[in-house]
């Protein structure tokens, strides 16, 4: 058999996203095919599980009867009812697995897409907990439905095809099944949803205690260092104490579940034997007949409770399927054009009416700002990663940033914001990231300039070893060099750098502070620091808080400004006891 | 210890065999033997009272068939139907609920066994495995064992039970028909075997797989100003759509034994009753056997096949669930460390000729002595990769050096107890914690004993006391991750206060106030300086100001101390510092004239 059936990979076009409705009949049309199919082999399967009552029945009245023949002929049709119940039960699962993951990797790619095309605006707009869940549990909810779909299709028609067949038979015992069973299963629903509640108690419960656990192993480093084992024992032995109690009540709810499903199609069998058992004595109804109502009544359970699930499963995806589709609506804060003309390489000089910043073509310039935030505030709106005030747009060579398209302006302005993560997967991938306008920087050219090259080296598989999320086994200065690198290697005609090194040693500041300028020869950068290292080695350092307070050489602005002076130099003028000799 | 090895700390958490998994579930059960035999009894009777029913049909078409039935007998057959009804659904609501509290309790030993194991792991190992597989075993692995706990323990052991008892009812009432269960036995058991094999794997490489998918687009939505900035989308959307076809194909890899599995279990699920109609009804018509019989037979060979199918299906969840708690055992089973009850006759910390390695032959520390002086401050400097780290580690006794000694008043620190070493030498390091719990209990993990007064007095000390007493709960305002979360700086601060109850006398900062803006280090240097007045501090250095107020400077370089005295010796000395101060002061002090 195909290693993977090809029609999975359907693209998944434009879903509606009108209502939580809609998107699931969306799914549906894109992939009815397969579910039409899949619902004529649920019926065939059912309906082969439907005639093994009928045919047992027949079988004991051929016993009864003394027909040899019939009998061998009743037993070999109960084979063949087994091998097309087993046949069709196995292509209805492979349209099951076939129709849930069509609905699944559909809703995965639709979120995939949409995240990146809402790009750092998704987190803007959307907490973290709330996107949480889409990748996960939405996704699973509303496969489920498209999995069920055609299982309900052959129960409701085994339903039918058994009831029309009893009440043929026989009238009182036809509607003793045919209404007795569906009761039976419906009495249970009141049932489901405290049960449904507990379930969530104990779900609960068994999130709070997993986050007290990754909780504890997070910060284990610190528990074995300074104490509070004891008490951390003591939590998680609450909160494990806890699950217990709400496991329990939820088992004890869940055994009543289970006796009652015994309990209530038992209640239907002893009606049927008692009913069918004076109908046959009556000469009303044959010994078989019996059986065969019997094994009904049984079998019967079955269908009604895929019926029941399945109005379960529905409602947990139409809230799934709510979810994606708001996640799906979100829009990007700010617009950009679809499309501009290409204007070709320009010469890469930015220019921020608003402040009176500019950085020349070519050159590397350090910015040092009044405070953390401003500076940030200044860095995004350079990459227009935020909207201009009042209209008084960045340009780059004398063109609105606005007029560029959103591919455009990212290849060409690329903006290291200081909460970049490194990627999960091969270093390499985090390193290589698509360049600029012209050919990338070479990886080891681009990884020297960064003072990264003895991390790649350190590592056991260099650039092919796999990073976890957010690179979280290195440092947070290795983590900030290595992004650096990449930003570096991706070599775009302006490059802005947000604290590049504020995680960094001294030493391993001087190295870059004095590669930097040669790797961005003849490209326009933008340095936010106030590191003397870095600022010492800058074209020209400008002063901002607002809007450009100074700008000169590094040593010009420290011999004329004394606000300036204990800014960046602060290290060496808190220094309450000693001075610096000279 | 003369390997160059990093002590007796594994690289990787060790995983429990077999054998362990079988004896310790066998020491679990043989501890609650008595609840397991009442609840087998009960399970037992609950079945014995759901296997009247075919026998009474069969009775009752025997009779009926034969025109010998009375209506006063169908009464009293319908009635005892009844009741063995009622004890059925009795008895079974508490054999489940029973289990329940059976299973939950083990389960609930098991995980606070796993976190006790988890807090007590040495140190070392904490830093050398990491806490990546650490988390997957607490939460993942125990997940899927409380699956098969919860789930698939009892649901086999009921259907065991009732499996057991409806073969036995099959024999008594109808003794030659247990012959029709034989020939469905072989192909089960051959079926089933050829998918244990491969469900295991087959079924962690689809969660494994689909975990990937998960993890990608979470990334994804959580690091798209990332993706944004680098301009990576459109690699993404590659990457994730070939992280979902793996994930399709491994779910289809599980589907592809499930379809050979689900039709020859159905098949042979049909055979008990093809061979009972069948034979039955021709030893009937031959006179060997009445037509109840046959009855009763064709209707237990049907009801026996839905707990032989729960019983078949639960097996590789059973599968998947021992996997998991070899891993959980597997906690249990680090070593410790080798612990030393001599106490240290003073304060002082001597590295002296230590060698360390993380991997053989490439060693880290080559010959590296230190003796910092009791109550000063010595900073260390060097460039990335000199192995500033991996001294700190040393000095505060996670690892134990290679070759050479470090020890604390004369005894070797890597070998104090945890619990006492606390007192002695702490690692303050750049990844603090804030953990999920009250302001207080952040506090009381170094000294649990401590009342609200030395809480607020520390807070004071660090500056965080005004920060503090403006919360809306004060003490017990919870922070971290659900509560409240505070920045990088407060966090520092916060660590700072747990070291001042903790109360060591020798410090060891690394790289401690790197990640802060330059605004809030200065804010945290006032109260840093406070935690260390009088006690020995050993810093990381990053920043060169720190080595210039520091009693003493070390300058570290492949493994060895290349340079050490005063700022002022090492200035004179012209050598590496000296070139790397005047780089980081040049203007500052030129402007001074």
């Amino acid at each position: 058999m195909e290693r993977v059936r090809p029609s999975l990979l359907l693209e998944p076009g434009t879903p509606e996203i009108d209502s939580s409705g809609r998107f699931l009949i969306w799914l549906a049309r894109r992939q009815r095919r397969y579910l039409a199919v899949g619902g004529a082999y649920a019926v065939v399967w059912m309906g082969a599980q439907a005639a093994v009552p009928l045919v047992v029945g027949a079988a004991i009245e051929a016993v009864i009867h003394a027909n040899r023949a019939a009998i061998i002929g009743w037993s070999f049709a109960i084979l063949a009812l087994g091998v097309v119940q087993a046949g069709s039960g196995a292509l209805r699962h492979r349209e099951a697995v076939t129709n849930r993951l069509l609905a699944s990797s559909c809703v995965q790619r639709l979120v995939a897409r949409q995240a990146i095309a809402l790009g750092g605006d998704l987190s803007r707009q959307v907490a973290a907990g709330e996107v949480a869940g889409i990748g996960a549990s939405d996704v699973s909810n509303i496969a489920n439905v498209l999995d069920m779909l055609p299982r309900l299709i052959g129960a409701a028609l085994a339903v039918v095809g058994v009831a029309v067949v009893l009440l043929l038979e026989s009238t009182p015992l036809g509607l003793v099944v045919v209404v007795g069973v569906p009761l039976a299963v419906v009495t249970l629903g009141p049932l489901l949803r405290p049960l449904e509640r507990r379930k969530r108690a104990q779900r609960d419960e068994i999130a709070a205690a997993s986050s007290i656990t990754a909780d504890t192993v997070a910060g284990l480093r610190v528990l074995r260092g300074l104490g509070g084992e004891r008490v951390f024992s003591r939590r998680f032995a609450a909160a494990s104490q806890r699950i217990r109690a709400a496991a329990v009540r939820t088992a004890r709810l869940e055994a009543t579940v289970a006796a009652l499903q015994l309990f209530l199609p038992g209640v239907l069998l002893v009606a049927v034997t008692a009913i069918g058992a004076r109908l046959v004595m009556a000469g009303d109804v044959t010994p078989g007949t019996l059986v065969t109502a019997y094994g009904e009544a049984a079998f019967l359970v079955l269908p009604v409770e895929t019926m029941v699930d399945f109005a379960y499963y529905l409602t947990s995806g139409l809230v799934a399927s709510s979810r994606v589709v708001r996640l799906l609506g979100l829009r990007r804060d700010l617009e950009f054009p679809e499309r501009a003309p290409d204007l070709g390489s320009g010469t890469g000089s930015l220019a921020d009416p608003e402040s009176g910043l500019e950085v020349g073509p070519g050159r590397l310039v350090a910015v040092v700002a009044g405070d953390q935030l401003s500076a940030t505030t200044l860095a995004e709106r350079l990459g227009r990663y935020s909207p201009a005030n009042g209209g008084r747009e960045v340009t780059l060579d004398g063109l609105p940033l606005s007029s560029l398209t959103l591919a455009e302006l990212r290849r060409r302005i690329l903006v290291l914001p200081k909460e970049a993560t490194l990627l999960a997967g091969p270093l390499s991938d985090s390193l290589s990231p698509p360049a600029g306008r012209g050919a990338s920087l070479p990886m080891e050219v681009a990884l020297s300039a960064a003072a990264a090259t003895d991390i790649v080296d350190g590592l056991p598989e260099g650039l092919a070893t796999e990073l976890p999320e957010r690179g979280s086994n290195l440092s947070g200065g290795q983590r900030q060099r290595l992004l650096l690198a990449a930003a570096l290697r991706a070599n775009p005609e302006v490059l802005i750098l947000d604290e590049p090194t504020s995680a960094v040693d001294a030493h391993t500041e001087a190295e870059i502070a004095s590669r930097l300028g040669a790797v961005r020869r003849g490209r326009t950068t933008a340095v936010f620091s106030s590191s003397p290292l870095l600022l010492e080695r800058a074209d020209e350092v400008v002063w901002v808080d607002g809007t450009v307070l100074a700008r000169g050489r590094h040593h010009d602005l420290l011999a004329h400004h004394d606000a300036y002076r204990e800014l960046v130099a602060r290290g060496v003028e808190s220094s309450p006891s000693q001075e610096v000799p000279t | 210890m003369s390997t160059g090895e990093a002590g007796s700390a594994p690289a990787q958490l060790p995983v429990a065999d077999a054998a362990l998994v079988r004896r310790t579930a066998g020491r679990l059960a043989l501890e609650e033997r008595w609840w397991l035999f009442v609840l087998i009894g009960v399970q037992g009777a609950a079945t014995a009272a759901g296997l009247v029913g075919p026998a009474i049909l069969g009775g009752l078409v025997n009779q009926l068939a034969a025109h010998r039935e009375t209506a006063r007998g169908i009464v009293v057959a319908v009635a005892v139907f009844g009741v063995a009804l009622c004890c059925q659904a009795v008895l079974t609501r508490l054999a489940r609920s029973r289990s329940a509290v059976l299973g939950e309790r083990i389960l609930a030993r098991l995980r606070e066994g796993l976190v006790d194991g988890v807090l007590s792991l040495p140190l070392g190992v904490v830093e050398r495995a990491g806490t990546g597989d650490l988390l997957t075993r607490s939460t993942t692995d125990v997940e899927l064992l409380t699956t098969a706990v919860q789930r698939a323990v009892p649901d086999m052991g009921i259907a065991a039970v009732t499996a057991t008892l409806t073969v036995v009812a099959l024999v008594v009432s109808a003794p030659p028909m247990a012959l029709v269960l034989l020939p469905a036995i072989p192909p089960l058991f051959l079926i089933n075997r050829w998918y244990l094999r491969r469900a295991s794997a087959a079924y962690l490489n689809r969660q494994a797989a689909l975990a990937q998918v998960n993890s990608r687009l979470q990334e994804t939505m959580t690091a798209g100003r990332t993706i944004e900035a680098f301009n990576l989308g459109e690699r993404r959307r590659a990457r994730i759509e070939e992280d979902i076809r793996s994930s399709l194909r491994a779910d289809w890899a599980t589907f592809r034994l499930r379809v050979v599995l689900f039709p020859t279990t159905e098949a042979c699920y049909i055979l008990p009753l093809f061979t009972a109609l069948l034979a039955g009804g021709l030893f009937h018509v031959a006179g060997i056997l009445s037509l109840g019989a046959v009855t009763t037979a064709a209707l237990y060979a049907q009801q026996l096949v839905g707990p032989v199918d729960i019983l078949l299906s639960w097996l590789a969840a059973l599968q998947i669930g021992g996997a998991s708690m070899a891993r959980i055992l597997g906690v249990g089973q680090v070593p410790q460390p080798e612990v030393t009850a001599d106490e240290p006759r003073s304060d002082r910390l001597v590295a002296r000729d230590v060698h360390f390695a993380y991997r053989r032959g490439r060693d880290v520390l080559r010959g590296l002595d230190l003796s910092p002086e009791p109550g000063r401050r010595l900073a260390v400097i060097g460039p990335s990769g000199a192995g500033k780290t991996t001294l700190a580690l040393l000095l505060a006794g996670v690892f134990a050096p290679g070759s050479g000694t470090v020890r604390v008043g004369g005894v070797e620190v890597s070998k104090i107890p945890t619990e006492r070493l606390r007192a002695e030498v702490a690692l303050v390091t750049q990844e603090q914690h804030v953990f999920a719990a009250s302001l207080r209990d952040n506090l009381l993990i170094s000294d649990a004993s401590a009342d609200d007064g030395a809480l607020w007095e520390v807070l004071d000390e660090v500056d965080l006391g005004a920060w503090a007493r403006a919360l809306p709960q004060g003490l017990d305002t919870p922070l971290g991750s659900g509560g409240l979360v505070i920045g990088p700086a407060q966090s520092q601060q916060l660590a700072l206060a747990r070291l001042l109850l903790a109360n060591p006398h020798t410090l060891v900062l690394d790289e401690a106030t790197s990640l802060l803006d330059p605004g809030a280090a200065r804010h945290l240097e006032r109260s840093l300086g406070r935690v260390l007045a009088g006690r020995t501090v050993v810093t990381i250095a990053h920043r060169l100001e720190a080595a210039r107020d520091a009693d003493m400077v070390a300058v570290v370089d492949a493994g060895r101390v290349l340079e050490l005295g005063t700022h002022a010796e090492l200035l004179a000395a012209q050598g590496s510092y000296a070139s790397l101060w005047r780089a980081w002061t040049r203007d500052s002090a030129a402007s001074r004239g």
